[in-house]
């Protein structure tokens, strides 16, 4: 086996050759099926692009909104790899993103304090809603073995009734108002508790909670790769019986997982709504949650790799804003994200498939 | 439609020309060459097997049996040479084209379905309708035939290892096949239960002229059971014997390429009556031992597995300091259990565990460990170490406390730990950050060795430690156990392997069905009285 | 008609597009596929078929249009998953994003096309339940053929016996020469071919119309009613009907006057699920292979 070692040097360089070049392709087949889906619908080319990048990149308003809109996913992004590394599939962050978002509007709403207090209260309050929401899948999981990509999936449709429940009942979170006037939302939070916003418009500005996100990308880090809880979720990720011989409590380090992956996406859920949003919507999730998981999976479950990935994908977001101006329904945004998504995937599956038929067998020989 | 066996593939001149004048070998396989990467697992191999006899394939793990048996079942392609079957030359590119050519096989590790019922599993790799009458009324028949009773209704899970072993033959046999191919089917199986597959094997090829290929490890067996043997060593042909005119010495040499000392060639090759000769040398030598200090004591110990089966009945044993204690029994009698209630991970419905007279909390994660309990478990690969993580953190694993400050770890001391222990294990390997997956199986068997012993354990629980191994490794691993006991650690060893458990132990306990049935010393070794035990008779 | 007739035609209406793909799911499960791109394969098919109607003005041909639809979207993520290896949960995640994108996107048919209704004589008279079951759109009754057909497949076909050995234990499956992926392929093409007739259905036999995420989560309903049915043909059909049931309910009793909690309703189905699994985790042993992929030689 040690032979295999010493040849890898040079397979690198062709394989790795081939696999840039099924990347290469693999995206410009994406989006020449994007650009071929708004030609053929009548749209222009050209005017799209250009909307997008408007929306995106074009002056330090559009910047700071790509970055606004990259922050939650990123967020997000970070609790699916600390769970992947554990090897536990949590899909459900759309709906933890939410509960997270209504429990941080509880507490905005309704806690007492001056301003910054309650802001913190709203964002750990966030955390906590999410990562509560995600607990139940891991009990479920750890209590009586039910699957947790069903458990977490499952729990996804039932906070979306859950939310729209609360912001329809007058005694719950619906706002306030004549009784006819009302929409299914929650009451606008106070100025002071809304997270500062920095920079000024119509220059680059971004919500704050930007900082957070930041710091708890770098604190994951380091903490995945140099502390001992890190080395123990890895040893649990790639080999549950050997790290639990080792003395890893599954129970208590898995379902921590799935709780820290929880309690992510719901502070993404608690700075969408005290960083932009103002208010506790049942459809304010809108895909973040989904699309952060696939964040981190295009990022290929590294948290620094994920950063990059989610500006990309906030700033399409942020881009799918100004499409209107163009006639193009901005539903375009979820068209080329998936896309994009297939095409990342696409080559490192193939370039795995034709290592495994090349070697058509087992590293350890003989069975 | 599905009574008639599977030979319709326009195959039927196979069963057709058996039986002309001057008859060609049932299979003939010429130049075989099979690389794996740069491990050349078959090289040029020839294999010769007449009609109508056993012919036993010989050779260490990882000589290039199974290899070999996969490309004639279809499920490795080779990368050059020839397949004849009966004088015809033959491309099996597929299990099925192999199942049309009247190749069966019955493989080491089972290929049933649990949670489907016998008569399913049987009919399974067939063609055309699935008639369940007819399944159920064939798996009666094939098992009344080759007394291999098996009720076709039961789940597979619900079975026995030894009923499942029933099943994969009747499943072999069912399709009436002209070759039957077993790749080391004595392993799950009592000592009974294996004779009566070999007098099964015999009748299959008196009586219905077939041909059996019986792959194996153990002289023992070859001896007992072929008329022919190929011996294999690194991927290539050594030697071919009519088993008549062979011994057990001669067919260990060629099997390893040297001169072997008794002890090792009785783990490594089993041969069961080189030791026996030995034992009685070995009586005088220990017999003060019984005033040492107990370092284990596991006291009616019961439990139950996850489906509710009960793993063990009311298991007591004792290890002293410096003592080697060594468990044989059948696979699947609660060996794994008791291994696993040594690594934390089972807990006991009644019963206790005392590491140097305390008593330790069964399954709580790492209280084994903290105790002082190594344990160097069986199937090293899926619970042992983390393939995908590096030596150096593999040999961490559970003392994490050593290479970290506070709780981050030091890649220095992670380092400079890995040196100190590879040098003193002797593991070859390019440095310490190198994947575990890259290390040979002997190397990483030591990985796991040396971690354990480096926690200073006072008891070491050592299980199958050769299976997969080849000679160097085994002999490796002997004297490491043996070093181990001398230092003064108590020993558990626990093997399926009568061979290796007289090599090394002291004292010897026999384990059926979750329970201890016997004890003696290695002075008073009966091979009769203890195969009796483990076959679960009173002796 | 009095009111219980009336929703019981209700949630019989509302059940019979979760049956179609509730089939598909649940042959897909059983060959260890968690589909969860059954979503995207009703949607499709939906859109396909209205598109397809409008464009030939034959709601039948609509149909086609629907069941190939789905056929494309289990293509992808067939091959995707079960040749690649890609994790099938990311590809069914892509793929119901996607659906639910383009669909969106090119959703401009307003026009109304709803195949025939079929009165089966006699037996559409019987009371209660004669023009719930006797009286509906002429695709429902593909059903009666393709129930007993799916449970013969597989519980009692060579194709079934290994699918469901690729979807208990593919390590063992693939020892015994059966082609573990080929056979979850084919399995969740199945699921595409019935997912897509199923949203069809609900677009031109039902609705008569396509708007934008008119499935709303049907997809997730159907696996909600495979996992509540304990991974068995009968449960999951049962599934579909109950959930239909409480659509229908949630639909009907704020017109009769009473109050009801609509979220609760909604919610339900994965609440009963998750119940099911949670209380009854010893019966409801799902393929013991579910979602994990196949590829040989890694143990």
């Amino acid at each position: 086996m040690t032979a295999l070692t010493t040849r890898l040097p040079r397979m690198v360089k062709p394989a790795a050759l081939h696999t840039l070049l099924l990347y290469v392709a693999s995206f410009a087949v994406a989006l020449t099926l994007a650009g071929a889906l708004v030609t053929l619908t009548g749209k222009s080319m050209s005017e799209t692009a250009y909307a997008l990048y408007q929306g995106s990149l074009e002056g330090g308003g559009s910047i700071g909104l790509s970055i606004d809109e990259a922050t939650p996913l990123l967020l997000v992004a970070l609790g699916a790899i600390v769970c992947a590394r554990a090897g536990i599939f949590n899909i459900g962050q759309e709906g933890q993103l939410l509960m997270g978002a209504m429990a941080g509007a509880v507490v905005g709403l309704f806690m007492p304090g001056p301003g910054w207090m309650v802001m913190v209260g709203s964002l750990l309050g966030a955390a906590l809603g999410g990562a509560l929401w995600a607990g139940i899948p891991a009990v479920m999981y750890y209590w009586r073995g039910v699957n947790v990509v069903i458990g977490t999936l499952l729990m996804v449709f039932v906070a979306a009734q859950l939310a729209m429940y609360v912001v329809t009942q007058e005694n719950l979170l619906q706002e306030d108002g004549e009784a006819g006037a009302r929409s299914p939302q929650s009451n606008l939070l106070a100025e002071g508790v809304m997270l500062p916003r920095v920079g000024e418009y119509p220059d680059l500005n971004v919500t704050s909670g930007v900082f957070v996100v930041l710091a708890a990308t770098v604190a994951i880090v380091l903490l995945l790769r140099h502390s001992t809880w890190g080395f123990r979720l890895r040893m649990l990720g790639h080999n549950p019986a050997a790290a639990r011989r080792s003395g890893v409590r599954a129970t208590v380090l898995g379902g921590g997982a799935l709780l820290i992956s929880g309690a992510f996406a719901g502070m993404a859920g608690g700075i969408m709504l005290s960083g932009t949003i103002g208010r506790f919507q049942p459809g304010m999730a809108d895909n973040v949650g989904w699309e952060g998981l696939l964040v981190a999976l295009v990022a290929r479950n590294h948290p620094v790799a994920a950063i990059p990935v989610a500006l990309f994908f906030g700033g399409l977001r942020a881009g799918g804003g100004f499409l209107a101006s163009t006639g193009v329904p901005r539903y375009l945004v979820s068209v080329v994200t998936a896309l994009l998504v297939m095409a990342a995937v696409f080559p490192a599956a193939y370039a795995e498939l034709s290592k495994l038929r090349k070697r058509n067998k087992p590293v350890v020989v003989e069975g | 439609m599905s009574t008639r066996p599977s030979t319709d593939n326009g195959d039927t001149a196979t069963a057709g020309t058996a039986a002309t004048a001057a008859p060609a070998p049932a299979v003939e396989l010429t130049g075989i060459t099979k690389r794996f990467g740069t491990v050349v697992a078959c090289d040029d191999v020839r294999l010769s097997v007449q009609r109508g006899e056993i012919h036993g394939l010989l050779g260490q793990n990882g000589a290039g049996k199974s290899t070999l048996m996969k490309i004639l079942t279809g499920l490795v392609r080779p990368d050059s040479g020839q397949i004849m079957i009966d004088g015809g030359e033959v491309s099996i590119s597929d299990p099925l084209v192999a199942a049309g050519l009247g190749i069966s096989m019955v493989h080491q590790h089972f290929s049933l379905i649990g949670r489907m019922r016998v008569w399913e599993n049987v009919t399974l790799g067939e063609r055309g309708h699935v008639d369940r009458a007819s399944a159920r009324r064939l798996v009666t028949e094939v098992g009344d035939r080759y007394g291999l009773a098996v009720d076709p209704d039961r789940a597979v899970e619900d079975l026995t290892t030894g009923e499942r072993q029933r099943v994969e033959l009747i499943k072999c046999l069912r399709r009436d096949p002209d070759l039957l191919i077993l790749d080391e089917p004595t392993s799950v199986l009592t000592l009974k239960e294996s004779h009566e597959l070999f007098s099964v094997l015999r009748r299959v090829t008196k009586e219905e002229n077939k041909t059996v290929i019986l792959i194996s490890h153990k002289l023992d067996e070859i001896l007992h059971a072929t008329d022919q043997v190929t011996i294999m060593r690194s991927g290539a042909v050594v030697a071919r014997r009519r088993t008549a005119d062979t011994d057990v010495r001669e067919l260990a040499r060629e099997m390893v390429g040297r001169e072997v000392s008794r002890l090792t060639a009785g783990s490594a090759v089993g041969a069961l009556d080189a030791l026996v000769e030995d034992i009685g040398a070995a009586k005088e030598a220990k017999e003060e031992d019984e005033e040492r200090e107990v370092r284990l004591r596991v006291t009616d110990a019961h439990a139950t597995g996850r489906d509710r089966r009960p793993l063990l009945r009311g298991l007591s044993l004792t290890v002293h300091a410096g003592e080697i204690l060594g468990l044989a029994g059948v696979e699947g009698n609660g060996q794994a259990a008791l291994g696993d209630l040594l690594s934390s991970l089972l807990e006991l419905d009644k019963g206790t565990v005392e590491v140097c007279g305390k008593a330790v909390r069964a399954g709580r994660p790492g209280a084994m460990h903290a105790a002082g309990v190594g344990v160097v478990p069986e199937d090293r690969h899926v619970s042992g170490c983390v393939l995908d993580m590096s030596l150096a953190e593999n040999l961490a694993m559970a003392d994490l406390g050593e290479v970290a400050r506070g709780s981050f770890l030091s890649p220095r001391r992670l380092r400079s730990r890995a040196e100190r222990l590879i040098s003193e294990f002797d593991i070859a390997a390019p440095g310490p950050d190198i994947q575990m997956r890259r290390l040979s199986g002997g190397n990483q068997q030591k990985v796991v060795l040396a971690r354990e012993l480096a926690a200073d354990p006072k008891v070491l629980v050592v299980a199958q430690p050769t299976r997969g191994l080849d000679v160097g490794a085994i002999e490796y691993m002997t004297e490491r156990i043996q070093k181990a006991a001398e230092s003064g650690i108590a020993v558990l060893l626990i093997s399926t392997e009568l061979e290796e458990i007289l090599t090394l132990a002291h004292r010897i306990a026999v384990i059926h069905r979750g329970a201890i049935v016997g004890e003696m010393t290695r002075a008073e070794v009966d091979v009769e009285r203890l195969g009796m035990m483990m076959g679960g008779q009173a002796a | 008609m009095d009111d219980f007739e009336l929703i019981l035609g209700s949630a019989v209406r509302l059940a019979v597009p979760l049956m179609f793909a509730a089939i598909g799911e649940w042959i897909a499960e059983r060959a260890g596929t968690l589909n969860i791109s059954v979503e995207a394969m009703m949607l499709g098919g939906a859109f396909t078929a209205v598109t397809g109607a409008v464009a030939t003005g034959s709601p039948e041909f609509g149909l086609l249009c629907g069941i190939v639809t789905g056929l494309v979207v289990a293509l992808i993520h067939a091959n995707l998953s079960h040749r690649l290896s890609v994790n099938t949960y990311v590809v069914g995640l892509t793929l119901n994003v996607l659906v639910l994108g383009l669909t969106s996107y090119l959703a401009d048919k307003t026009e109304f096309f709803q195949v025939a209704k079929v009165a089966i004589p006699w037996l559409s008279s019987l009371p209660i339940v004669g023009s719930a079951l006797f009286d509906v759109r002429w695709t429902a009754y593909l059903l009666i053929v393709l129930i007993p057909l799916a449970w013969w497949l597989v519980q009692r076909s060579r194709w079934g016996l290994e699918a469901r050995a690729a979807g208990e234990n593919p390590q063992s499956a693939d020892v015994t020469g059966i082609h573990v992926n080929k056979r979850r392929r084919q399995a969740l093409l199945i699921c595409g071919l019935l997912g897509g007739l199923g949203g069809a259905h609900l677009a031109v036999a039902e609705v008569g119309t396509f708007n934008s995420n008119m499935t709303a989560g049907r997809g997730y309903i159907v696996l909600a009613a495979v996992i509540f049915g304990g991974w068995t043909l009968r449960g999951a059909l049962a599934g579909c009907l109950l959930f239909g049931a409480a659509d229908a309910l949630r639909l009907a009793l704020p017109a009769l006057g009473y109050e009801l909690n609509a979220q609760l309703l909604i919610a339900s189905p994965y609440l009963l699920a998750l119940a099911a699994m949670f209380f009854l985790a010893k019966s409801h042993r799902g393929p013991a292979a579910l979602g994990a992929p196949f590829v040989r030689g890694i143990t």
